[in-house]
């Protein structure tokens, strides 16, 4: 059942106004529904509510891993940006075994990288190593 | 009936190939392991594994994905029993009990009872599976999209509301899937819709780095957020894992129970395996003549919800096979894994693909016998897994989740996207935001507009159409007892206490 092009029955606009609707109806209801005092409860088993303080510093830690991550991707390669995130990660939920983080962090990100590129022949940048691993290719 | 069943055995030939059986064995056992570890569930691990649709063979990945599914249930019974942590959502009820029967010195008994129940409520599941999906599918061919529409609309509401703590949460994270699937070009006009100017958007955001982005980095933040130092202690098993005649007596009943009671409210979009593992407690506790033992280790209460949980993850395929719904988050991957070969489930899947939908269905059997035979063997492997520090296993997860998100285009914008859904998923979890309706809106929003415009193309632009013939008129009925159903319970509740 192909619909012919250049059909404006429905117009691409109709859809979104239904979705935005929707969006602004039960987004007013969660305004008004918090300002009567329901604050929702947090996900999972640990206990607390929505004011429980954060833990500011790991949180930022591993933001900051993740977002390394992403940026040293294409410009240092992917191994290189795995075990910064993995290090990152790993310590700020405190682990402080530098030297020992480091090693599984390596393993880890060559791992990967080479059960991806080799085994499953996705292309992951190379970076830095280029040449040397990847036979040049 | 009986050509479904020469398709069934054509299925387990397609299964028993070396190939597809070491795919399958695979599944099992990473299965198992994201179902042990804390943190991943079937929804994240296949979601991780899809780039392999890249270079394998659709039948071997499908028959792998199904192993996962499987395997996660059979995996977080361990975790909810030894460490009294579920490893997936529905595996919470399992920890009630199971941790407590651990703690008493029978945690071989509730390992044991976890895996027969679980294997005993997926085989009838997947037989129900085997020969409910295809009618199903027969009837649906009939369904207009304007019905398509209405089931697709009743999806959203029990979704939506029957998932968390509170309704209206469940429906803001729904808005906000739809929303997501909006953004893009418009299928059928090609206009551009959401992508502020964005090149990169134009062909809309990847289900995969929704998921991932929002189980993998959402819950690292959150966990973050909240980092203490605990440390959680894992129990022994003593002697082997395995039950005694008196615990079997006091299991099989359980075990068919909670079969009744998962897989119909999986085939049902009732919204998660927390309903029917909760209802197949109630009524194991109701039943039971050892009421006293609840709370302290009562084997049916690990046996009833365990095999309500793996018959509800069978019972939620038929409606993502058969009408190509899927209404959780497991489902929503494994619904994507077939579009990443261009398989579109739905009514005619059984007639298109047959190769690779009864392959599959036959893989779950197999699936289901080989976790029964790895499991409890390998029971002390997998309890070392749970030794592996936190920080490890959250570093692993995070790195994994972020080569998930970039490996599928290659593209830089695809974890910028995973970042920001990250942070979604974290800001919903802070404040009790269920995340499945996210999903399911990211997915079936497209879906649904598609129906929408279809029918009201058929109808030339009437809107009547909509609620035209029985179907649709059936389906919203069901909807509205959906929505006002909980109102009027409250309401008698109420009226009961103030008698």
């Amino acid at each position: 059942m192909d619909i012919p092009q250049g059909n404006s029955i429905v117009s691409p606009q109709t859809f979104p106004y239904m979705v935005a609707a929707f969006a602004s109806l039960v987004g007013l209801a969660l305004i008004f529904d918090v300002l009567r005092g329901n604050y929702g409860t947090p996900d999972g088993d640990l206990p607390g509510d929505p004011f429980t303080p954060l833990n500011l510093k790991t949180m930022l830690i591993v933001a900051t891993a993740i977002s390394l991550h992403v940026i040293l991707l294409e410009i240092a390669g992917y191994i290189v940006a795995a075990i910064v995130c993995f290090w990152g990660v790993a310590y700020g939920f405190g682990s402080r075994r530098i030297l020992k983080d480091l090693c599984i962090s390596a393993v880890f990100a060559f791992v990967v990288y080479f059960s991806f590129s080799k085994g499953l022949n996705i292309n992951l940048p190379s970076g830095f190593f280029d040449g040397i691993l990847s036979n040049g290719k | 009936m009986g050509n479904n069943f020469a398709m069934l055995m054509d299925g387990f030939q397609t299964v028993f190939t070396p190939t597809n059986l070491m795919f399958g064995l695979l599944g099992t056992f990473l299965g198992t392991l994201v179902g042990v570890l804390p943190g991943i569930g079937p929804a994240l691990a296949i979601g991780l594994l899809l780039p392999i649709t890249l270079t394998v063979n659709p039948t071997s990945a499908l028959i792998m994905f199904a192993a996962i599914f499987y395997g996660a249930m059979y995996g977080g019974s361990t975790t909810s029993i030894l460490l009294n942590t579920p490893g997936e959502s529905g595996s919470v009820i399992t920890a009630l009990e199971g941790n407590k029967m651990a703690k008493a010195g029978r945690a071989g008994a509730a390992l044991a009872t976890a895996a027969i129940g679980s294997f005993v409520a997926g085989t009838i599941a997947t037989i129900l599976l085997a020969f409910g999906a295809p009618v199903l599918a027969e009837f649906a061919l009939t369904i207009q999209p304007a019905g398509y529409l209405a089931l697709i609309i009743l999806a959203f509401a029990t979704v939506g509301t029957l998932l968390g703590t509170s309704r209206l949460r469940g429906l803001v994270a729904l808005s906000m899937g739809l929303v997501i699937g909006l953004i893009g070009a418009d299928l059928q006009s090609g206009a551009l819709r959401l992508t502020f100017g964005n090149l990169n958007a134009i062909d809309g955001i990847e289900t995969v780095t929704v998921i991932v982005a929002i189980f993998a980095l959402g819950e690292t933040l959150y966990l973050a957020s909240r980092h203490t130092i605990i440390k959680a202690s894992v129990l022994q098993i003593n002697g082997k894992a395995w039950m005694t005649r008196e615990d079997f007596k006091r299991s099989w009943k359980p075990w068919l129970r909670g079969t009744a009671i998962g897989f119909p409210l999986g085939v049902i979009p009732a919204g998660g395996s927390e309903v029917p593992t909760f209802l197949s407690y109630g009524v194991e506790k109701a039943l039971s003549k050892n009421k006293d033992e609840f709370g302290k280790g009562a084997i049916e209460g690990v046996a009833g919800p365990e095999a309500a949980n793996n018959a509800n993850a069978a019972g939620v395929l038929v409606p993502m096979l058969a009408l190509g719904l899927p209404t959780s988050a497991t489902a929503a991957v494994v619904l994507v894994a077939f579009q990443s070969f261009n398989i579109q489930p739905g009514p005619m899947l059984f007639q298109t693909n047959p190769e690779i939908v009864w392959g599959l269905i036959a893989s779950l059997f197999v699936g289901n016998f080989l976790l029964l035979v790895l499991n409890l063997p390998l029971i002390r492997f997998w309890v070392m897994l749970l030794k592996i520090p936190s920080h490890y296993l959250y570093a692993g997860i995070t790195t994994f989740a972020l080569l998930g998100a970039y490996a599928l285009n290659n593209s830089t914008f695809d974890l910028q996207v995973a970042l920001a859904i990250g942070v979604i998923g974290f800001l919903f979890r802070r404040f009790g935001v269920p995340i499945t309706p996210l999903i399911i809106g990211a997915i079936l929003g497209p879906l649904s507009e598609l129906y929408f415009k279809r029918a009201l193309q058929i109808s030339q632009g009437d809107w009547h159409i909509l609620i035209a013939g029985v179907f649709p008129k059936v389906i919203y009925g069901i909807l509205f007892l959906v929505i006002i159903g909980p109102f009027v319970w409250n309401f008698k509740k109420q009226f009961a206490v103030k008698k």
